[in-house]
């Protein structure tokens, strides 16, 4: 036994000198990961990829629970009753009145003052108008503080209604019994001295635009397009806030809405407690969004392809995978583009942790009176909140109503194919440093085949600064690309073939550099991929879905861009490369043009992020498959 | 006007427009661009109390030198308009005096990479982003480079000034003192390729000790003189080694010493001040050929375990890689180290905001970001000392490998 150790010694340090082995020991690492180097690259986008796809499986996930003792959802009994629902009827009454007589802005918000005072809360209206590309947007908000009848009022919680319901993303759906609701509980929550936080209620104007006046005006942020009128109540910090949206007759699910501006969400203890109550307290089934599960419903159509065999169509894991991928899909449409799922979301830019409830427009059963209850019995949860809501998480998956994916069970998928980007990138660096040299020939032909053994690998200069200098030029053609959308003065199909051109044009002025020194291609491409796997896996910290989106656009694509001999052949790799940077100017202009209202109106970075980042690098994919 | 100095007045316009661009006013506040000891908004209050007859050292706000205070409350004073001018002028000073030690290290008199080292300080973000945000870690970087520059012309009491002015200014700059006092009883040419033992008569440098140590006494009075008593001292030299003001910044010491104990603080603060002092004999030996290098190494060091860094301080490491071309063929890891970089001050902004701003991430977020940025700035550094001891060994033959130097 003994003997073995410095056997086993020996063949570990193999013998002799122990830095000779300990280099010998590196170099066959070093080729060995050099060799193996293509299979890597393959095993972590194969990898990363399917674990993407395979994220609505039934194998993730786990149940939601409530992190914060102080919460304790549904534990308080509810006095919402007949009668309440009665003045909420009263109150929709009125709107529906205004809205027969095509009410102004004013007339509306100086209806609900009326309400709010009449019930000796103090209540006003605000004005606002926003300049955008597309004109002025104007309107007013009414709002009203409950002082808290048990505490100094150093905290709030806002209770808040749109007069446009989110069906459609403010398609021009009227929200009136959100409206009536928020009323109508303040009418009922005035009477109770329980509160130990101000009630502020808000009737804002427009689907997103009043809500991003009045939120804006009271925590006195500039936006220097907005013209609000400042408020002259004021309460405390808004810790939680609950916006309401009915915009049916009835509603057969509560749907929670969640994402906020520029992919926040708020802390998953207000969903899930406020989901928790209308279950148990309000009897109301919830829904992620408003996707109700065909499972449940015997009448809705299936949501899985029609040419799937029937087979798999009746599988229980396929189903469960086409309900949880249709809302992780959903969901990561709106984070990605930084889209607010609902009014809630503009209060997320404050560190207000907020939700919209989705009365879903059905025939029955629920009503005003569950959704008092549910109201009144979130509220009430919110109320218990000593310090802000924290325990839970903030980077989750919603994939079912009560189930959820951790960070760490989705993030690596992005991850693992912005490592294998990495590695593309150091393995082209590595190629352009070196390059193959044989020795002069000895002589006979005899030697030739001696002489190729003896080929070396010598290194070359590699044109780091041009590298450097054409992606910086890039991007800076990506600010200008955004000013100019943001003019909207030059039209789309312009800017596309204009930016398109411009950078091959330029390219014209940077000299390639002289045989000894790498090809500028591969060195561009180096950076590029570096670049381009740095955003991502950066990205994916703040914004999962924005890094997926850019995983599955970037990742393969520019990994495989490449410069070819053929002129024809580059120019053809050069164009492909150009639609895939720039060609949503043409082939989504409604996209484009909501995505410069969210940044006029609502400072979401998705479009100068598209511009300035995005852009900029296919692009110099693109220049870099046109060079020689 | 000839071709460098054109590019060298370009570049400074560039720098000038860009101070006077409208810029989001939170860019003065931010944690990475200026430390508690450095921001602006601290000093303009400084000035305002001190104007107004109150002692701005009786609070604990104002930790700014005497020097700044009687500066900017007479001759220089700070207006919207101004400050950005005077800043920008700090950076072009700065660049200026990199360019002159870069020309005086070849013996030439123009270079044609002139303004590739003006362009390496001026257009460096970790330099620009701290100098817009007001941050006086730029007057500190420029008056460094300003007592190298004298120091490689050999005007010693200029430079030792510049050196003493700078140590008032932030007290581990202390560091820089062996290097420069050695720097000028030598030359500043680059014997990194052909190292030899030290020739130069140490003892020379001890008369140069005690013009520093007058400079600096001298100073130290004016600086009473100004404030009328002493609690300067303790809120401006003493901030650096007891650290009372623990706002995030990028550096290693503020998240070890808000998780401490206080009975361990006295000894932790100990360790590390006294840490910082272990790597200047080591260095300079090891360097004796290239004062320059050495200090250029110190600087690396500083930027890494300095109590109160700013991005001024890894910027102004990383700006002076330019003066060092010969050591680019031998650096270890350079692409690594620059990806490591590229992460970090990606990392550095946004976990900020997690933690501050958004209200999503918590104080580890920027914590963890400050250690890669750590790690990025360490393998800068270790990259430095490998490629400037490397070069000396040469081109070696196939199948040849250095272990160590």
């Amino acid at each position: 036994m003994l003997r073995a150790i410095p056997a086993i010694r020996r063949r570990l340090r193999g013998g002799g000198d122990p830095n000779a082995a300990r280099i010998r020991r590196r170099q066959a690492l070093a080729n060995k990961a050099w060799q193996g180097l293509p299979y890597i690259r393959i095993v972590l986008f194969t990898v990363g990829y399917l674990w993407l796809l395979a994220i609505p499986s039934s194998q993730f996930g786990q149940r939601t629970y409530i992190d914060e003792n102080a919460l304790q959802p549904g534990q308080v009994h509810t006095y919402w009753s007949w009668n309440d629902v009665h003045r909420a009827d009263r109150v929709l009454e009125d709107l529906e009145r205004l809205r027969d007589q095509n009410a102004t802005s004013n007339e509306i918000a100086n209806y609900a003052v009326g309400e709010f005072e009449k019930i000796g809360i103090p209540a006003r209206i605000q004005h606002y108008s926003f300049d955008t590309v597309d004109g002025v947007l104007e309107g007013t908000n009414a709002y009203a503080v409950m002082q808290s009848p048990r505490a100094s009022g150093a905290e709030a919680i806002v209770i808040s209604a749109s007069w446009l319901s989110r069906t459609g993303e403010g398609d021009g759906t009227l929200n009136l019994r959100g409206v009536a609701t928020v009323i109508s509980l303040a009418q009922y929550l005035k009477k109770y001295s329980l509160w130990a936080k101000d009630l502020v209620f808000v009737i804002s104007d427009g689907y997103l635009d009043g809500m991003q006046a009045w939120i804006t005006t009271y925590h006195g942020a500039a936006q220097p397009n907005l013209h609000a009128e400042p408020l002259t109540l004021s309460s405390g910090v808004i810790w939680t806030a609950i916006n309401v949206d009915y915009p049916g007759h009835s509603f057969s699910h509560l749907g929670i809405f969640f994402e906020g501006l520029n992919g926040r969400l708020p802390n998953q203890d207000l969903l899930n407690s406020v989901s928790l109550i209308a279950r148990h307290t309000g009897g109301v089934p919830v829904l992620v969004h408003d996707h109700v599960d065909p499972r449940d419903t015997p009448n809705t159509p299936s949501i899985l392809p029609a040419w799937l065999p029937e087979a798999l169509k009746s599988n229980a894991d396929v189903q469960e995978y086409a309900v949880r991928a249709r809302n992780i899909v959903r969901h990561m449409n709106y984070q990605a583009r930084g889209a607010a799922s609902g009014v809630h979301g503009l209060l997320h830019r404050f560190r207000i942790d907020a939700i919209t409830v989705f009365a879903v427009p059905a025939t029955g059963p629920h009503g005003f009176h569950s959704l008092g209850k549910i109201l009144e019995s979130s509220l009430r949860t919110m109320n218990n909140l000593l310090e802000r809501l924290h325990a839970s998480f903030f980077f989750f998956l919603l994939v079912g109503p009560g189930t959820f994916m951790k960070i760490g069970s989705y993030l690596p998928s992005v991850i693992l194919v912005g490592t294998a980007m990495l590695f593309s990138g150091l393995g082209e660096w590595v190629n352009a440093g070196w390059t193959l040299a044989s020795p002069p020939p000895l002589g006979g032909d005899e030697k030739t085949e001696k002489a190729s053994a003896h080929t070396s690998w010598v290194q070359r200069p590699r044109p780091v600064l041009q590298a450097v200098s054409i992606m910086a030029a890039t991007h800076l053609l990506g600010v200008l690309l955004f000013y100019a959308l943001n003019s909207g003065l030059v039209p789309s199909t312009v800017i596309f073939l204009l930016f398109a051109i411009l950078p091959v044009l330029a390219l014209q002025l940077v000299s390639s550099p002289a045989p000894p020194s790498a090809p500028l291609a591969t060195v561009l491409k180096a950076f590029n991929l570096c670049f381009a796997s740095a955003v991502i896996s950066i990205t994916s910290v703040l914004n999962f879905s924005l890094a997926a989106a850019l995983a599955v656009f970037m990742g393969l694509p520019l990994t495989v861009a490449s410069s070819s001999p053929s002129q024809p052949k580059r120019v053809v790799k050069y164009a492909l490369y150009s639609v895939l940077a720039l060609g949503w100017l043409v082939l989504c202009p409604e996209e484009t043009r909501k995505a410069i209202w969210n940044w006029e109106v609502l400072e979401v970075w998705f479009a100068p992020f598209i511009c300035i980042v995005y852009t900029p690098l296919v692009l110099q994919a693109a220049l870099a498959c046109s060079l020689p | 006007m000839d071709g460098p100095d054109l590019t060298f007045s370009a570049l400074v316009a560039a720098r000038l427009l860009l101070a006077y661009a409208p810029l989001p006013e939170a860019l003065k506040h931010d944690h990475q661009l200026s430390s508690p000891l450095t921001s602006y908004s601290r000093l303009r209050e400084g000035i305002y109390l001190f104007e107004h007859g109150i002692d701005p050292y009786s609070g604990g706000s104002f930790r700014h030198s005497p020097l700044l205070l009687s500066l900017f409350s007479t001759v220089l004073p700070l207006t919207p308009y101004t400050s950005p001018l005077l800043w920008t002028a700090a950076d072009a000073v700065a660049a200026w005096a990199l360019v002159r030690i870069w020309r005086l290290r070849t013996g030439a008199k123009t270079t044609s990479r002139d303004g590739q080292v003006a362009a390496m300080y001026l257009l460096n973000p970790y330099i620009f982003l701290p100098s817009l945000a007001l941050s006086s870690s730029s007057i500190e970087s420029a008056l460094a480079l300003l007592a190298l520059m004298f120091a490689c012309r050999g005007r010693a009491s200029a430079s030792l000034l510049t050196l003493a002015c700078l140590w008032h200014l932030s007290l581990p700059s202390l560091l820089l003192l062996a290097p420069i006092l050695l720097l000028l009883i030598t030359r500043p040419v680059s014997r990194l390729a052909l190292p030899q033992p030290l020739g130069a008569d140490l003892k020379r440098t001890l008369p140069l000790l005690a013009e520093f140590s007058a400079y600096s006494m001298l100073l130290t009075f004016a600086s009473t003189l100004v404030c009328g008593n002493w609690d300067w001292v303790e809120k401006t030299w003493g901030a650096s080694l007891t650290l009372p003001d623990l706002t995030p910044n990028p550096g290693l010491w503020w998240y070890f010493f808000t998780e401490m104990f206080d009975h361990f603080r006295p000894f932790f603060l100990m360790v590390f001040s006294v840490h910082l002092l272990i790597y200047i004999v080591p260095i300079c030996v090891k360097f004796q050929h290239d004062f320059l290098y050495a200090a250029f190494v110190l600087i690396g060091v500083l930027a890494l375990f300095k109590p109160y860094p700013t991005l001024s301080d890894p910027g102004l490491f990383i700006s002076m890689f330019s003066l060092f071309p010969e050591i680019y063929p031998y650096l270890r890891h350079p692409i690594v180290t620059a990806l490591i970089h590229l992460h970090a001050s990606l990392l550095l902004p946004l976990f900020n905001s997690l933690w501050l701003r958004q209200g999503t991430g918590n104080a580890n977020f920027f914590y963890a970001s400050t250690l890669v940025f750590g790690v990025g700035n360490g393998a800068a550094l270790l990259d430095a000392i490998w490629a400037g001891l490397r070069i000396a060994i040469g081109k070696v033959e196939d199948g040849y490998e250095v272990v160590q130097e």
